[in-house]
């Protein structure tokens, strides 16, 4: 496979995995439902529940309890990484090949 | 109250669908119509509404922007050597919105987000008078980075040479196109096209196409940062992330159908009433919440 096949690929699984993810933690916060109050701040406008209070470390410990919020963090998380390991995958090839720009 | 929430997030969904659509139409990115829609009439912070515009715009990059890598028409060279100034420039926008929010001074991104929205007006107006530049002769850089491309051009129906010219200047409005993106959390691509399609002289199909390969990395760049300041809310980004997705790619369907100019009119005048909002909700005089 050449450099543009490897990456294409790379982005479209992330993006799947990540969607996937998304849905299964909505899927578990329907089968297994937090507290009324946790449900509340969630999808109110002015929510005080955001990335600064879920370390990333805590919520891959609350994916063992099949806790929703927690999952679809994780899809968030691999969102996020995709397209960096899009560019490190580039970096090596093009290292390995031994053409960095000059 | 469970249901309550997941109407929430379904609600949330189909209005990023529709921004989703709408930027994938008029090639400004979900995130321009997304961002202006959730503050100004669902109430949402602006600091989650961008936090979740960002996220959305890696989903569409690397979900939308795949299939343009593996058929060739996405430049991955030159947009890997063009990702060091939109990273950098990412970079150093998000820590200013998080200075600017942090000190409670929102007002100024609604200003400029309302200046970028009106700003885009114009891209609308000249937006591909022609498919191919008037080739320029190749200059240091392009023999220094080498910056020389093909693709197959469908529907000129041949293969298409290039080469990339003045990258010292594509470098430097991509800076830009990141400090933007990082700023107001959206994928500012039709910057990164500027930079690629009249600094560098690349074909406009390689220009787009490498724009929204290169809005990923920016855009996970800028993230990284918004999620250690806490403007992440999970339940917002999520929902808005599966919608912009989904209307972006509905959109890329679309558009090689519609060939009809009124359409481009009422992009406009949607640019131009979300811009003035904007900047009205910034300057304090008016609010339609």
């Amino acid at each position: 496979m050449e450099l543009e096949d490897i990456i294409g690929w790379t982005l479209r699984i992330g993006v799947i995995i990540s969607i996937a993810l998304i849905l299964l933690g909505l899927v578990f916060l329907i089968v297994k439902p937090p507290e009324y109050h946790i449900f509340r701040l969630l999808s109110s406008p002015t929510s005080p529940i955001n990335s600064s209070a879920l370390p990333p470390l805590q919520s891959l410990t609350g994916i063992y309890q099949l806790n929703g919020i927690d999952v679809i963090l994780l899809g968030l998380m691999v969102l996020i990484a995709t397209p960096v390991i899009r560019v490190l995958m580039g970096i090596y090839n093009l290292l390995g090949r031994g053409i960095i720009y000059m | 109250m469970l249901s309550a929430a997941l109407l929430t997030f379904a609600f949330l969904a189909v209005v990023s669908l529709v921004a989703g659509f709408l930027g994938s139409l008029t090639g400004l990115g979900g995130g321009t119509f997304l961002v202006p829609i959730y503050t100004l009439f669902l109430g949402i912070p602006i600091e989650y509404a961008a936090g979740a515009s960002l996220i959305s715009t890696i989903a569409t990059s690397s979900g939308a922007g795949s299939a343009y890598v593996r058929d060739r028409i996405t430049n991955v060279r030159i947009g890997m050597s063009l990702e060091i100034a939109t990273t950098t420039g990412s970079i150093v926008g998000s820590l200013t919105a998080a200075w600017i929010y942090s000190h409670g001074l929102q007002r100024i991104i609604y200003i400029m987000f309302g200046i970028v929205l009106l700003g885009s007006i114009y891209t609308q107006i000249t937006r591909s008078k022609y498919e191919l530049p008037e080739p320029k002769p190749p200059d240091k850089w392009t023999r220094w980075l080498q910056l020389y491309g093909k693709y197959y051009d469908q529907a000129l129906g041949r293969e298409v040479d290039y080469w990339g010219v003045r990258w010292w200047l594509g470098e430097l409005i991509m800076f830009f196109a990141g400090l933007i993106s990082g700023l107001l959390g959206i994928g500012s691509g039709a910057l990164k096209v500027l930079g690629m399609d009249w600094a560098m002289n690349l074909p406009m199909k390689v220009s787009t196409t490498t724009s929204n390969f290169m809005i990923g990395v920016t855009a996970a760049t800028g993230s990284s940062i918004y999620w250690f300041f806490g403007y992440i809310q999970p339940f917002f980004a999520a929902a808005t992330a599966v919608g912009v997705l989904a209307g972006s790619l509905i959109g890329t369907k679309v558009l090689v159908r519609i060939k009809n100019v009124t359409i481009r009119y009422i992009f406009m005048a949607i640019l131009a009433i979300l811009g003035v909002q904007m900047i009205l909700r910034g300057l304090g005089i008016w609010a339609p919440r």
